[in-house]
């Protein structure tokens, strides 16, 4: 079978990594693979192709806009693509009723753009899938899309120095709310027996150009002089092909998440590269949401209370939390290798 | 012919006065031209249809990706009228290899996430034809259609002779006219020209007369930009603040005209991407209709080709002041030669010339 993924294609956001690992894993189980493109440099693990007609389905990776699908990209898909050949993981939630989480986060502002979501779906494909366990919208299918790709593992021995104690690699979008009422806090408790502690990614310190215009400047809330005040040190964001690694060069990662994800259970690639990394990963989700995605030992990575505590702990204990990290890994290995996830792709974009 | 014109409207800026040209006086010339859009209530003369099915054509007028309508309306235009039938009028020279000149450029991945390639694959997608506003196009499958054009019905003061004009131009010089110099339009790729064109004229700024730029970004400079990294809308606001020049935000399509007749010169300034391609503007036309001396600062041979041979006078050199005191020393010859011009535009460049090429072009 041959899959051509569409998306906004970004260096160093969004679902890049997850499709590299597709093209890599189809091609070990007899499938070919590519992202819709010519070559490009900045994407060296992803193979390209215009070749619209000749793949049997097309899948829309779609997050949080959908501007991209513009009048350059979408009329040859639709011209030679069926639409019944056509699908959408629907990545960010945007297919659903409104769902605003605390007032903050939210997937559509109001009823009218949500219609209008809905059109531009109801014309690109008649499959919608989410990353998710329990899609709320009966329109939508449970496809989990992201998994673990164990030949990205990062061993001790080859891993590069520590120069972080406390390390958090993503951006700033929509996770100011959860840093700042759940990680802050918690560090500034027991900053004296951290060492260095890192946030790399874009807007930890400033607020983009023109988030205001669009609406949501609430996005990227910030401190810099809290932030500057806990020695935290604020890193550009890195290509997609250097995330494991720079993860890998501190000892405790954490995961933040969106409210509007969490909420919605929606996975991601982050979810499983930081246990690709050789680092110990604090997943800041639900406990039981966490032993749904990473088995038993993955409620103990997950500290919804005691965040301090947990950060002082797995520095002090790092054999006990090793061991932990092991156990998720073999449950990722078996239970959400990309080989599995391509299959269970195919089995979806095949079902009536 | 029935033309249905797909463009984002916006009262300000790219086509908008060249599409209200197209529904007005295309009505008078037997053509029926409509807007693809909802009903817009403040531009009565430009009818609006989403029934693309009742138009013989449909002309995309493209400057940017959001020019195309979204989904589902691209979709409807795409089932409704076949490929033969669209047609797509490229006015930035975005359907061409990937060019730089100075900081200017045709595509931008940073700006948009399209590569270079997409635009060229996509037009091609979308339409069989393909315009660009130039006389002559860099591509051999894209043609020459240079889309704006001048109507003589829109200049702000006839005279019957240069003689009159002058007399009425140097007396609303001392007396009526509220400015020396204005420009109209947005900082976009200008700020080179401009910052060169106040330097020069700064030591006779006095009698020129107040100078006045309108439009958009002339007074600061987009954080966006500054965070990609984009050139090109840069500003000096100190110096304009020494020059004493008064910046004014965008106004109405429909307001130009009246605005630049209220200064005595006003500058005819591309962007250096569209004197590499000889791409013209509405601009381009429009300045003629004012009542005021275009001082025209494109390339000699764009403005002999487009303006004609009378136009050969009000083409500046390096030496701007010099030109513009000699306008002032001789403003009846000046006068004469926009009459000239603006004589020629009426012949070459009506809009009912542009109907006349556009079905030719067509019919082939």
């Amino acid at each position: 079978m041959r899959i051509l993924f569409v998306m906004d294609q970004r260096a160093d956001r969004g679902s890049i990594q997850c499709i590299s690992n597709y093209v890599r894993a189809g091609d070990e189980g007899g499938y070919y693979i590519a992202l819709y493109g010519r070559t490009d440099p900045r994407f060296p693990t992803v193979r390209f192709s215009t070749d619209v007609g000749s793949f049997d389905f097309v899948v829309f990776l779609v997050e949080s806009w959908r501007q991209w699908m513009s009048a350059l990209r979408m009329p040859r898909i639709l011209a030679e693509v069926p639409r019944s050949r056509r699908a959408i993981v629907d990545a960010d939630g945007m297919y659903n009723p409104i769902v605003s989480t605390d007032s903050y986060d939210r997937n559509d502002p109001y009823e009218q753009i949500r219609q209008e979501w809905l059109s531009h779906y109801r014309i690109v494909a008649d499959k919608v899938f989410q990353p998710t366990f329990t899609p709320r919208d009966p329109g939508v299918r449970k496809v989990l899309f992201y998994g673990y790709d164990p030949s990205q593992h990062i061993s001790p021995a080859s891993a590069p120095p520590k120069k972080y104690d406390i390390l958090c690699v993503g951006h700033n979008w929509w996770r100011w709310r959860q840093i700042s009422r759940e990680l802050l806090p918690a560090i500034e408790r027991v900053r004296p027996y951290l060492g260095e502690i890192g946030f790399v990614g874009s807007w930890w310190d400033t607020i983009p150009a023109g988030a205001a215009e669009l609406g949501v400047e609430s996005a990227f809330g910030t401190d810099p002089e809290w932030l500057q005040r806990l020695r935290i040190q604020v890193r550009p964001s890195v290509p997609y092909t250097e995330v494991v690694k720079v993860m890998s060069t501190g000892r405790v990662n954490i995961m933040t998440q969106r409210p509007l994800f969490r909420e919605l259970k929606i996975l991601t690639s982050k979810y499983f590269e930081i246990f690709s990394a050789d680092t110990t990963p604090l997943v800041m989700i639900d406990s039981d949401h966490a032993e749904i995605v990473y088995g038993p030992a993955g409620r103990e990575l997950a500290p919804c209370d005691g965040v301090a505590e947990k950060l002082v702990d797995v520095l002090h204990r790092p054999k006990r939390y090793r061991d932990l990290v092991e156990e998720v890994r073999k449950h990722l290995l078996a239970h959400y290798a990309y080989q599995n996830r391509v299959q269970e792709l195919t089995a979806a974009l095949l079902r009536e | 012919m029935k033309l249905l014109i797909v463009s984002r409207f916006d009262r300000s800026a790219r086509a908008i006065n060249t599409i209200a040209k197209y529904a007005k006086l295309g009505k008078s010339l037997g053509h029926h031209v409509s807007l693809f859009s909802e009903p817009i209530g403040d531009v009565p003369d430009v009818p609006t249809s989403r029934e693309p099915k009742a138009f013989d054509y449909v002309m995309f007028v493209v400057y940017e990706t959001p020019d195309f309508p979204d989904l589902p309306y691209l979709a409807h235009l795409l089932d409704e009228v076949p490929r033969e039938r669209r047609i797509i009028v490229g006015c930035t020279g975005r359907f061409n290899e990937t060019i730089h000149v100075e900081y200017d450029f045709n595509h931008l991945e940073k700006m948009d996430n399209h590569q270079g390639w997409e635009w060229i694959d996509g037009f091609a997608a979308v339409a069989k034809t393909i315009l660009q506003p130039t006389l002559a196009p860099v591509r051999s499958d894209a043609h020459g259609f240079l889309f704006h054009g001048f109507d003589p019905a829109a200049v702000e003061r006839h005279y019957d002779t240069a003689g009159d004009a002058a007399l009425a131009w140097a007396r609303n010089g001392t007396e009526q006219k509220k400015y020396g110099l204005v420009y109209v339009g947005n900082n976009w790729q200008r700020w080179s020209q401009m910052r060169s064109l106040l330097q020069k004229i700064e030591p006779i700024k006095q009698s020129i007369g107040p100078i006045c730029l309108v439009g958009w970004a002339w007074d600061y400079r987009p954080d966006w930009a500054a965070e990609l990294g984009v050139q090109g809308i840069d500003t000096d606001s100190v110096m304009l603040q020494q020059i004493g020049v008064e910046i004014k935000g965008n106004i109405s399509f429909d307001q130009a005209i009246p605005f630049i007749s209220q200064a005595r010169f006003c500058p005819v300034i591309h962007r250096p991407l569209f004197n590499q391609l000889g791409l013209v503007t509405n601009r381009t036309f429009e300045t003629f209709c004012s009542d005021t001396v275009p001082l025209l600062m494109i390339p000699d041979q764009m403005a002999k080709s487009i303006y004609g041979p009378g136009a050969s006078l009000l083409t500046v050199g390096e030496d701007v002041a010099g030109h513009i005191q000699d306008v002032l020393r001789r403003p009846e010859e000046y006068w004469d030669a926009i009459l000239k011009t603006r004589a020629y535009l009426a012949d070459r460049h009506s809009f009912q010339k542009r109907f006349e090429e556009l079905s030719a072009i067509l019919e082939k």
